[in-house]
C-alpha cells in the first residue's frame, strides 16, 4: 500500500444505504471513506483521483459509475482500480537464465518490438474463470474522475450529505450492467473453468512461443557476454561453456557421493581410540540421566495440572 | 604388566560408570520407561490414605467400642431353633437372616450363643491399602465364633449357616441396644446368599467429610479346622434333602455342591489368609503398593468381590499376589520376587492372569497337587493347595474370561508405546459397556422357577445366567470373542427383614464380536457322516439345522442366516440370539431387548459398500493402465497415484455411478513423470508446462480410446505460482478422474524461495505455505491412500468407522476445517491404540473410541503421533515433541498452530492441521467430551443419533441456502436439458463434470473475502446451512486505511470505528443472491 495509515480527519465519510433483500430484510448502511489520492510515489493523474477505503465486496465499475452519477451527475467518472487489480501478480515469466543475465546487463529495447511482444504476451494469458470478481471486505480502490473539479465536487457533495441525510442507494441504476451474482454467477464459473481444450492449447502455444524466444535471446546474450569484456575488462562468467553444464541430477548425485564418502570416513574412525569409546558411553549415560530428568519434569508438570492422577469414575 | 593393569583400571573405571548408569535404569524398572514408573508413584501418593486416623476420625474408637460390646454379650444355652427364632425376633425386633431354604419348624437343631474367641479388624483398613477414590469405604471386622457352638455334622444341610445367621442376629441386637443412633443393615458377603453380614454406619448422612460414611461390616466366621476337609472337596455333596418331597432320591444326593463346600471351607480360613497377607507384607516391601495398584486397576474395570461384579476383588488380588510370592512357577518356585518394585509386581501378576487361562482350565498353586478330578467343578478354579480351597469360587465363567481379556489388553498396553502405559491402566474408566461391547442386549429374567435344586445354593438367578452364558457361547461360537453378563447387584436390607426384597428384572449381556466371522451368513456344523455329532447339533439347534449339500460335495448340517445378511453382523447375531434363546430357554422376543446402535440410520452403511469401493478401485487401476499405455507422451510416466478418499475406502458417500447424474464426482489422482531436465526453471512457466502436459495426455487419450472424453479445467488462474489446471477424464462407464501433474522441480524452486533471505518476508512465507501444500498433495496423500487402504483390509471395521466419524464432523459443521485425511488418521489411531480395550470390532465402537481419543487428547501439550508401521525411532519421537514445544514457545496463543499431528510420513506435524483455528479445535474437543460423557452416563439408553444432532443456537449467524437453487447449479452443465428424461443421459459424456459442489465454492469465496470478521462452519456438500461466528477479537478501533473488514463509525464524529455487521450480512446476501434463502442472526428476530 502506498498510503500511510492516517487519521480519520483526512477522510470524508460517505454513507451508502443498502436496500433490504428478501433473504436479509434489514436496512443497512455501508460507510465508504474517501479523500484525494496522494500516493507516496506521485503519478500524473493523482490530482483527478479519489482514494476510496472500505469498498463493498461486490463493487464493480458500474456500481461506482452510478454512485458518482448520483452524487455529482453523469459524466464525471472515468474508471476505477481496485486494490487487488493494482496488486497484479508480479511473478516473473522470464527463464531463469534470462533473469540472471538481466541483473548484469540492461538490454535496450526497441519500441515496435516491445509492442509486438506485448501483444504476444497478452495472447498467452489464460482466460478468466469468474464473470465478476469479489473484493476483500474492507479493501480500497482508486477512482479516476474526469478532472480536478470533479474531485472537488464529489467531496463537497459528500459533505452536504451529512446534513441532508439523503444517502445514495447502493446498486441503484446499475441494472444489468454488472454481471449477476448468486447461482448464475456460480454456474458461469463452472462453465468458464472449462474453456475447452483447444482454447487452452492455443494459449499454451502462444505462451511457449514467447518463453522460448526469451530463452533463445538469453542464450544469445550469454554467448555474447562470454566473449565480451565489460568496460573494466572483466569477462562475465555465464552458464554454458565449452563443456555442457552439469545436469541437476548429476550434481545431486555427486553431492550424495561426497557425503557418503565423508560419512564412511567418519564411521571408520569411530570407536577406534579408547577415549572415543569412553566419551560415547559417557554421552549415553548423560543422555539417559537427562531423559530421566525430563520425564520427571513432565510428570511434575502434569501433577501441577492436577487431577491427572485421579482415576476416572 | 604394569601398563596392563593401568589399562584395566581405566577400563574398569569406565565399566564402573556404566554399571552406575544401568543400576539407575534398573531401579526405574525393566521396561526402562521412567515416566510410567514416576506416574505410578504419583498415583500411589495421590490414592493412598496417609493418615487413617485423620481420614476416618473417631473410627478406631468406634471399632473398640464395638469389640467391647460384642465381647460382653451374654452367653445362652442351646435352645431349639423354632423356639429361639420366634422369641428372639419378637423381643428384639431384629430378623434372623436365615438363607433359603429357611429352617423347618420341626428342625431338631439347637441354637446357642457363646463369647467369640476373637474379634479382629481385618481387610484393607488393617493393611492400610484403602484408596481415596473408593466408592463406599468400609472396615471389615471379623468375629470368630467359638468351636463349642458347632458339631461335626454341622457342615451338612445349611446347619452351619443357620447357626451363623442366628449368631449374627444376636450380635446385631446387642449392638443395636447400645448404638441406637447408627444405621444397621444386612447384606450378603460377596453377593453370596449363604453369608449375610451386618453393616453399621453412622445415621446422619450429612457428608461434611467424605470419611464420615465409612461403614463397619461385621462378619462372623468359623474357627479354624472346624469342618472335615475331606467332606468338602469340590466333588462331594453336602446338601442332602433340599426338597422334602423326594428325599432319598439317590441321583440328587450325588450332585456335588462345590460352591456350598467352598463357601463353608472359606469360613474357617479367614485367619489363615490373614496370616498369609501379613507375612507377605512383612517379607515384600512393595506388596502394599502393588495391592493398591491392583485395587485401582480392578476398580477401573468394575471388578469387585461381589459375585455380581465378577467375584474378584482386591482381597483376591492380594491373596493371588501373596501366593505367587511363594509359588506359582513351573516347578513350584515363586513367580514373584519380594525385591521387585510395585509396578513390576503388578505387571507380573497381570501376566499371570493373562496367561493362566482361568476360564478354560483349573490352575493349582502350591503343593501337593491334587487330583485333577478332585477339583473339577463348573467354576473357574484357582486352587490354593496349602489351604485346599478354590479362591475363585465366587467368580463366574464369564467374569473369569473377562478378567483374562482385561489382563491381556492391559498387558499389551504396558508392553506398547510408553505413552499408552499409564492412562489406560489406571486412569481410564474401562467398564463402559458402549465402549467395550459391539452388541448389547437386555434379557428379562423369567418368573417360572424350576430346577432350583441344581443351582448349588447360589440362587435361581445364577443358574439362569449360567445356562444363558453356555447357550450363547455355544450358539455364537467363533462369532463372539467375548460374552459378558452383567448381573444386578444384591442390595442391603434393614435388620428388621429376613432377606433382600429387591427383585431384579433384567440382565445385561454384552458381546464383543469377531468382525471377520460375525457376519458370516451361514454356519457349518458337523458332516452328515458323523452321526452322533450331527444328531447333537440337530438337537441343539432344533429345526433351524438343515442338511445341505455344498458344491464341493460335502453334506453337512448347516444354519442359514442369509435373509439377515443385509443388516450386517448385528442383524445376523440378533436373529441368531433370539432364535436360540427362544428354543433353548423359552424366552420370547419381548423378553429380549437389543440395544443395537445401528449406524445405518446415520449414514448408509451396508455390507455391500466394500464392493462399491472395490469397483472404483478397479476403475482406477484400469485408468492407470490406460495412462501408462499412452506411448506418445514426451516424458515417461513414473507414477499415477490416487489421492481421493473414494479410493481408500474412506469417503462418506460410496463412489457409485449414478446414471441420472452427469458423471460421478471426479476422483482425484496425480501423475508424476521421470526426472527430466526439460522442465523450465521458472515456477510460472512450470505451471504452464504442466498444463501443456495435461493437454497432451488429453489429446492422446481421446485418440487412443473412444470411450473417453477429456476436459481441461482451470483453477487458481489469478495466481501464477499455483497449480493452474487439471484434466478431467470421463469414461463412458461414468467414472471420472481428475488428474494433476506433479513436478519436483517446482518444489525445489519454491523451497529455494522460502529459504532465500534476500526476498521479502511475506514472499518467503507464501513460498513456504505453497511447499507445505505441495508436499501434502503430492507426497503425503498418495502415501495416505496406501496406508489407509492397507489398514482397511486389515481391520474390517475401519472403513465404516472412518465414514461414521467423518459424518460426525460434518454434522457438527466442522468438516470445512478438518481435512478428511486428518479424520482418517484419528480413527486409525483409535484402532492402533485401543488400550485399555481391544481393537474395535464394529463401526460404532470404532467411532466412539475415536471420540474418546479426541476427548482425552490435550493438544495444548501433547502431539498426536500416528505411526502405523512403527517406523519412527525414539529419537524421532522426541524430535516431534521438541518441535511441538518450539511451536508453543513461538506462538503461545496458538494463532497459527493448534493441533499437532505427526505421522511417520510427515514428522512436521502441521501438514494436516493447517487452518484449524483454536476456536475450532476447542469446539472439537468439547463436542467429543460431551459425546463421551453421554456415552458414559446414558449407557444403554443412549440414542446414537443424538450424538449427531447439532443445534444452531450456538452460532451468531446462520445462513440458510436454498436447496432447489443449489440443485439447479449442480445439474446445470452448460448444455440444454432435454425435455425427455430418457434422452438427458445421452450428452453426459460430452459435458464436463461438476467443477466443485456449489456450497463449497460459495464458502471458499466467503472465506476469501471475510478472512477476519467471520468464522464459517459448514458440513460439506450435503449441508444447506452455513453457520458463522463473529470474531470477538475485532474490537472497535481508530481509523486506518487498511481495515481488516467493513467498519462503521461508532458515533457521529468519534474517532472510533466498529465492525459494520449489518452491512457485512447484507453483502453476503447480495453475493449469495438467489442461493441464500434466509440469514438468521442470533438475538435478532
Amino acid at each position: 500500500m502506498a498510503e500511510m495509515p492516517t487519521s480519520s480527519e483526512d477522510f470524508a465519510t460517505l454513507p451508502v444505504s443498502i436496500p433490504p433483500l428478501p433473504s436479509y430484510p434489514v436496512q443497512a448502511t455501508h460507510y465508504l471513506y474517501l479523500r484525494r489520492n496522494a500516493p507516496r510515489i506521485a503519478t500524473a493523474n493523482d490530482s483527478r483521483c479519489l482514494f476510496l477505503a472500505n469498498v463493498p465486496v461486490d463493487s464493480t465499475e458500474p456500481h461506482f459509475r452510478a454512485l458518482f452519477a448520483n452524487l455529482v451527475g453523469a459524466g464525471r467518472f472515468e474508471s476505477i482500480t481496485f486494490e487487488q487489480d493494482r496488486k497484479v501478480a508480479k511473478t516473473s515469466h522470464e527463464p531463469a537464465q534470462a533473469e540472471r543475465l538481466a541483473k548484469m546487463h540492461k538490454k535496450r529495447k526497441r519500441e515496435d518490438e516491445e509492442l509486438q511482444h506485448k501483444r504476444e504476451e497478452a495472447a498467452a494469458e489464460l482466460p478468466d474463470t469468474w464473470t465478476r470478481q469479489l473484493h476483500r471486505s474492507g479493501s480500497s480502490a482508486v477512482a479516476l474522475l474526469a478532472d480536478e473539479k470533479s474531485v472537488e465536487a464529489v467531496l463537497k457533495a459528500v459533505r452536504k450529505l451529512k446534513k441532508s441525510k439523503k444517502y445514495p442507494v447502493w446498486g441503484e441504476g446499475v441494472k444489468d450492467k454488472a454481471p449477476p451474482l448468486g447461482s448464475l454467477w456460480l454456474k458461469a464459473h463452472n462453465k468458464m473453468s472449462y474453456p475447452g481444450n483447444d482454447v487452452v492449447q492455443d494459449v499454451m502455444d502462444a505462451y511457449f512461443t514467447v518463453f522460448n524466444r526469451k530463452e533463445e535471446e538469453a542464450n544469445q546474450l550469454a554467448k555474447r557476454l562470454r566473449n565480451e569484456p565489460d568496460e573494466d575488462g572483466f569477462v562475465t562468467v555465464t552458464r554454458g561453456g565449452r563443456s555442457a553444464p552439469a545436469n541437476r541430477d548429476e550434481a545431486e548425485e555427486a553431492k550424495q557421493r561426497m557425503l557418503d564418502k565423508q560419512k564412511k570416513k567418519q564411521d571408520d574412525m569411530q570407536d577406534f581410540y579408547r577415549f572415543q569409546l569412553r566419551e560415547r558411553r559417557k554421552a549415553e549415560q548423560a543422555d539417559m540421566l537427562r531423559r530421566f530428568d525430563e520425564d520427571r519434569k513432565k510428570v511434575q508438570a502434569m501433577k501441577e495440572k492436577r487431577g491427572k492422577f485421579r482415576p476416572e469414575t | 604388566m604394569e601398563a596392563n593393569t593401568a589399562k584395566r583400571r581405566k577400563l574398569g573405571h569406565s565399566n564402573g560408570g556404566l554399571t552406575l548408569g544401568s543400576a539407575s535404569s534398573s531401579s526405574m524398572g525393566a521396561s526402562g520407561s521412567s515416566a510410567y514408573i514416576l506416574e505410578t508413584d504419583e498415583l500411589l501418593e495421590e490414592a493412598k490414605i496417609s493418615d487413617y486416623n485423620k481420614a476416618f476420625p473417631g473410627l478406631s474408637e468406634t471399632l473398640r467400642q464395638f469389640k467391647d460390646v460384642i465381647e460382653s454379650l451374654d452367653d445362652h444355652e442351646p435352645l431349639p431353633i423354632s423356639d429361639v427364632s420366634a422369641s428372639f425376633e419378637k423381643t428384639n425386633r431384629v430378623a434372623i437372616p436365615y438363607p433359603d431354604p429357611k429352617p423347618r419348624k420341626d428342625s431338631p437343631y439347637k441354637l446357642a450363643f457363646a463369647k467369640p474367641t476373637q474379634v479382629n479388624v481385618v481387610g484393607s483398613y488393617a493393611f492400610q491399602t484403602m484408596i481415596r477414590t473408593q466408592a463406599a469405604p468400609s472396615v471389615d471386622m471379623i468375629v470368630v465364633m467359638p468351636a463349642s457352638l458347632f458339631q461335626e455334622k454341622d457342615y451338612r444341610d445349611y446347619r452351619y449357616f443357620y447357626k451363623r445367621a442366628y449368631y449374627l442376629a444376636y450380635i446385631s441386637a446387642g449392638l443395636r441396644r447400645k448404638f441406637g443412633t447408627m444405621d444397621f443393615s444386612y447384606s450378603n458377603l460377596g453377593g453370596n446368599v449363604l453369608l449375610p453380614i451386618l453393616s453399621v454406619c453412622p445415621k446422619n448422612k450429612s457428608s461434611k467429610q467424605d470419611s464420615a460414611d465409612c461403614a463397619v461390616r461385621i462378619i462372623p466366621n468359623a474357627p479354624e479346622g472346624c469342618f472335615p476337609t475331606a467332606k468338602l472337596s469340590a466333588t462331594s455333596n453336602a446338601v442332602r434333602h433340599t426338597n422334602p418331597q423326594d428325599t432319598g432320591d439317590s441321583k440328587d444326593t450325588k450332585m456335588p455342591t462345590p460352591f456350598y463346600n467352598a463357601t463353608l471351607k472359606a469360613e474357617s480360613l479367614f485367619t489363615s489368609f490373614l496370616r498369609l497377607l501379613h507375612n507377605s507384607q512383612k517379607t515384600c516391601p512393595a506388596f502394599q503398593d502393588a495391592c493398591i495398584l491392583g485395587r485401582i486397576w480392578l476398580q477401573q474395570r468394575g471388578f469387585g468381590a461381589d459375585s455380581a461384579t465378577g467375584g474378584f476383588g482386591h482381597f483376591h488380588w492380594a491373596v493371588l499376589m501373596a501366593l505367587l510370592l511363594q509359588t506359582g512357577g513351573r516347578k513350584g518356585e515363586p513367580t514373584l520376587s519380594p525385591s521387585l518394585h510395585a509396578t513390576q509386581l503388578f505387571k507380573a501378576t497381570l501376566q499371570f492372569l493373562a496367561s493362566a487361562n482361568l476360564h478354560k482350565k483349573a490352575v493349582v498353586l502350591g503343593q501337593p497337587t491334587p487330583e485333577p478330578e478332585a477339583i473339577r467343578q463348573p467354576l473357574p478354579v484357582l486352587y490354593d493347595s496349602s489351604r485346599g480351597i478354590n479362591i475363585l469360587s465366587n467368580m463366574t465363567l464369564w467374569s473369569a474370561s473377562l478378567l483374562t481379556e482385561q489382563a491381556k489388553w492391559s498387558l499389551s498396553a504396558i508392553n506398547g508405546n510408553p505413552r499408552d502405559q499409564f492412562d489406560p491402566l489406571f486412569i481410564v474408566k474401562v467398564n463402559q459397556p458402549l465402549q467395550m461391547f459391539d452388541l448389547l442386549l437386555r434379557v428379562k429374567i423369567p418368573v417360572s422357577r424350576k430346577d432350583t435344586r441344581l443351582d448349588d445354593c447360589r440362587g435361581f438367578l445364577w443358574s439362569f445366567c449360567d445356562t444363558l452364558y453356555r447357550t450363547l457361547k455355544k450358539a455364537l461360537g467363533e462369532r463372539a470373542q467375548l460374552i459378558h453378563i452383567e448381573v444386578p447387584k444384591t442390595t442391603s436390607w434393614p435388620v428388621t427383614a429376613t432377606s433382600s426384597r429387591a427383585k431384579t428384572e433384567s440382565l445385561q449381556v454384552g458381546i464383543i464380536v469377531d468382525p471377520a466371522k460375525a457376519s458370516q451368513a451361514r454356519d457349518f456344523g458337523p458332516p452328515y457322516e458323523q452321526k452322533k455329532e450331527a444328531a447333537k447339533y440337530q438337537e441343539f439347534w432344533g429345526e433351524k439345522a438343515e442338511l445341505w449339500q455344498f458344491p464341493d460335495g460335502n453334506i453337512v448340517e448347516s444354519l442359514d442366516w442369509t435373509q439377515f445378511a443385509p443388516f450386517g453382523f448385528s442383524g445376523i447375531c440378533e436373529a441368531l440370539v433370539r432364535y436360540i434363546l427362544k428354543l433353548r430357554l423359552e424366552l420370547s422376543d419381548s423378553d429380549i431387548e437389543f440395544y443395537g446402535q445401528d449406524p445405518s440410520r446415520i449414514i448408509s452403511l451396508s455390507p455391500t459398500d466394500k464392493t462399491a469401493f472395490d469397483k472404483a478401485r478397479k476403475a482406477f487401476a484400469m485408468f492407470e493402465k490406460d495412462v501408462r499405455d499412452l506411448n506418445d507422451l514426451p516424458l515417461q510416466v513414473k507414477q499415477i497415484a490416487p489421492i481421493a478418499p473414494e479410493l481408500r475406502y474412506a469417503s462418506v458417500r460410496i463412489p457409485d455411478v449414478d446414471m441420472r447424474r452427469r458423471v460421478s464426482r471426479p476422483i482425484d489422482a496425480i501423475v508424476s513423470f521421470e526426472m527430466s531436465g526439460k522442465w523450465p526453471e521458472n515456477i510460472a512457466a512450470i505451471q504452464r508446462m504442466k498444463v501443456a502436459m495435461l493437454l497432451k495426455i488429453g489429446s492422446s487419450f481421446e485418440e487412443s480410446n473412444d470411450a473417453v472424453k477429456t476436459h481441461l479445467g482451470l483453477e487458481n488462474v489469478d495466481r501464477n505460482t499455483q497449480n493452474l489446471a487439471f484434466l478431467d477424464i470421463v469414461y463412458d462407464t461414468g467414472f471420472c478422474f481428475r488428474l494433476r501433474v506433479h513436478s519436483d522441480l517446482e518444489e525445489t524452486l519454491l523451497d529455494r524461495q522460502a529459504k532465500d533471505k534476500t526476498l521479502e518476508r511475506h514472499d518467503r512465507t507464501d513460498a513456504a505455505d505453497l511447499v507445505t501444500s505441495l508436499k501434502q498433495t503430492y507426497t503425503n496423500l498418495p502415501l495416505q491412500n496406501q496406508t489407509i487402504s492397507t489398514f482397511c483390509t486389515r481391520f474390517p471395521e475401519l472403513s465404516s468407522s472412518i465414514r461414521l466419524t467423518k459424518r460426525w464432523f460434518s454434522s457438527h459443521r466442522l468438516s470445512n476445517h478438518f481435512d478428511e485425511a486428518l479424520i482418517e488418521w484419528f480413527v486409525l489411531q483409535a484402532f492402533l491404540h485401543p488400550y485399555p480395550w481391544t481393537t474395535p470390532s464394529s463401526a460404532v465402537m470404532g467411532f466412539l473410541r475415536t471420540l474418546l481419543l479426541l476427548a482425552r487428547w490435550d493438544w495444548r501439550d501433547e502431539p498426536l503421533i500416528i505411526d502405523p508401521q512403527e517406523a519412527l525411532s525414539s529419537s524421532q519421537r522426541i524430535g516431534i515433541t521438541t518441535r511441538l514445544d518450539a511451536w508453543r514457545k513461538i506462538d503461545p496463543n496458538m494463532n497459527r498452530t493448534t493441533l499437532f499431528v505427526a505421522t511417520s510420513h510427515d514428522v512436521t506435524g502441521i501438514a494436516y492441521t493447517q487452518g484449524i483455528s483454536k476456536v475450532v479445535a476447542t469446539r472439537m474437543t468439547s463436542l467429543a467430551r460431551a459425546a463421551c460423557k453421554a456415552v458414559k452416563e446414558k449407557d444403554l439408553e443412549l440414542d446414537i443419533k443424538s450424538l449427531f444432532l447439532s443445534p444452531l443456537r450456538d452460532y451468531d449467524v446462520v445462513i440458510h441456502l436454498a436447496p432447489k437453487v443449489i440443485k439447479s447449479v449442480q445439474q446445470d452443465d452448460g448444455t440444454k436439458q432435454s425435455l425427455f428424461k430418457n434422452l438427458s443421459g445421452q450428452g453426459r459424456k460430452e459435458a464436463p463434470p461438476l467443477l466443485e459442489e456449489p456450497v463449497e465454492l460459495l464458502l471458499k469465496r466467503l472465506n476469501a473475502i471475510y478472512p477476519s470478521p467471520l468464522l464459517f462452519f459448514n458440513g460439506g456438500a450435503e449441508d444447506n446451512i452455513i453457520a458463522a461466528l463473529w470474531n470477538p477479537q475485532l474490537h472497535s478501533r481508530t481509523f486506518t486505511v487498511n481495515m481488516p473488514c467493513s467498519f462503521k463509525p461508532v458515533d457521529q464524529d468519534g474517532d472510533m470505528f466498529e465492525l459494520n455487521r449489518d452491512a457485512v450480512l447484507a453483502e453476503i446476501a447480495r453475493v449469495g443472491g438467489d442461493l441464500v434463502e434466509k440469514i438468521d442472526v442470533k438475538g435478532g428476530d
